[in-house]
């Protein structure tokens, strides 16, 4: 799906270094005589944002996660989610919350072997959308 | 019956969590809202606010003393690394007793109207798979299941399990 990606870096920079965060990232970088073919350095990332249950208070919500395929195997992977784990225990955080595309088993394992528990089957949430062109539709009334 | 739509203030804290507790309590699940006025205030009205919140407040027959607070919507900022920012609504009630005056329709009219101020490329929230009532509302607004399109299901890590991960182990 990579043509429906439409952030420009301009935005990204904006929005998560700009005077109000609303996105913080995660970054492993390996050194520089373990860089790929492409000489990047920086070699997986978690994007995470900072949510709130209106019954326990602050959530910490993990948006992106991902490590390069040729550097999987390495806890590379388990080592940003104990990281996560300390930011959010840190910032008193009474979860961490996340989405899984339910026909993704790898990762669906991966997180259950952590104690993820599966709220949408659990609790019955599903997620809704409404899209900008509504919305505009819905704010001119 | 007049009422105004408004941006919440620290002293609305405890209608906030009043409120908070009325929905709990809808969804038969009250004793499960640990979060208290103090924790609400610290969070929202502090440096850095982790929700928002808009109240909607009927107006009383004599003076501004008789305002009361009869529903509101908590919402905050999320990211979508494919598209950009979204607004969040979290949590939106009106009391049974003030429905079907439109305050409902018109909160979330100002919840889009904000979303498009603040650049945010769409609004998203969860719904319970039971909940007939709201699914309906929010469908006939043009919302779009994405559990049911796209077969994202929503999972929790708990406090417990991230202290474990948080820990050294024996590894």
């Amino acid at each position: 799906m990579e043509e429906q990606v439409i952030l420009t870096e301009k935005e990204l920079l904006e929005d998560g270094f700009g005077d109000h965060p609303f996105y913080h990232c995660l970054v492993a970088e390996v050194p520089s005589d373990q860089r790929t073919s492409e000489g990047y350095t920086v070699i997986a990332f978690a994007m995470y944002y900072f949510t709130y249950d209106p019954w326990i208070g602050k959530l910490l919500y993990l948006e992106d996660f991902y490590v390069m395929e040729q550097f999987r195997g390495f806890g590379i992977g388990s080592q940003i989610l104990k990281v996560l784990s300390e930011t959010a225990v840190r910032t008193r955080c009474s979860s961490m919350h996340f989405i899984v595309a339910e026909n993704n088993k790898k990762s669906i394992e991966f997180y259950k072997r952590r104690g993820a528990a599966d709220l949408s089957y659990e609790e019955g949430w599903r997620l809704f959308a409404i899209d900008k062109e509504r919305l505009m539709k819905m704010s001119a009334k | 019956m007049e009422y105004k739509l408004r941006k919440a203030e620290a002293k609305d804290v405890p209608d906030i969590l009043r409120l908070v507790k009325e929905l709990a309590k809808y969804e038969e699940m009250e004793h499960q809202v640990t979060l208290t006025e103090k924790e609400l205030l610290e969070d929202g009205f502090g440096d850095t606010p982790f929700y928002h919140c808009i109240i909607a407040e009927i107006q009383g027959g004599g003076s501004s003393d008789d305002a009361k607070v009869v529903g509101f919507a908590m919402y905050y900022f999320t990211y979508d690394p494919w598209v950009g920012k979204q607004l969040y609504l979290e949590e939106f009630y009106v009391m049974d007793e003030y429905r079907g005056l439109g305050i409902g329709s018109e909160i979330l009219r100002h919840l889009s109207d904000l979303a498009m101020k603040t650049r945010c490329t769409g609004m998203m929230f969860v719904v319970a798979e039971n909940n007939e009532p709201s699914i309906q509302f929010y469908k006939r607004r043009g919302a779009e299941d994405l559990s049911q399109e796209e077969g994202w299901r929503l999972y929790r890590i708990d406090k417990s399990s991230l202290v474990k991960m948080a820990t050294p182990g024996e590894e």
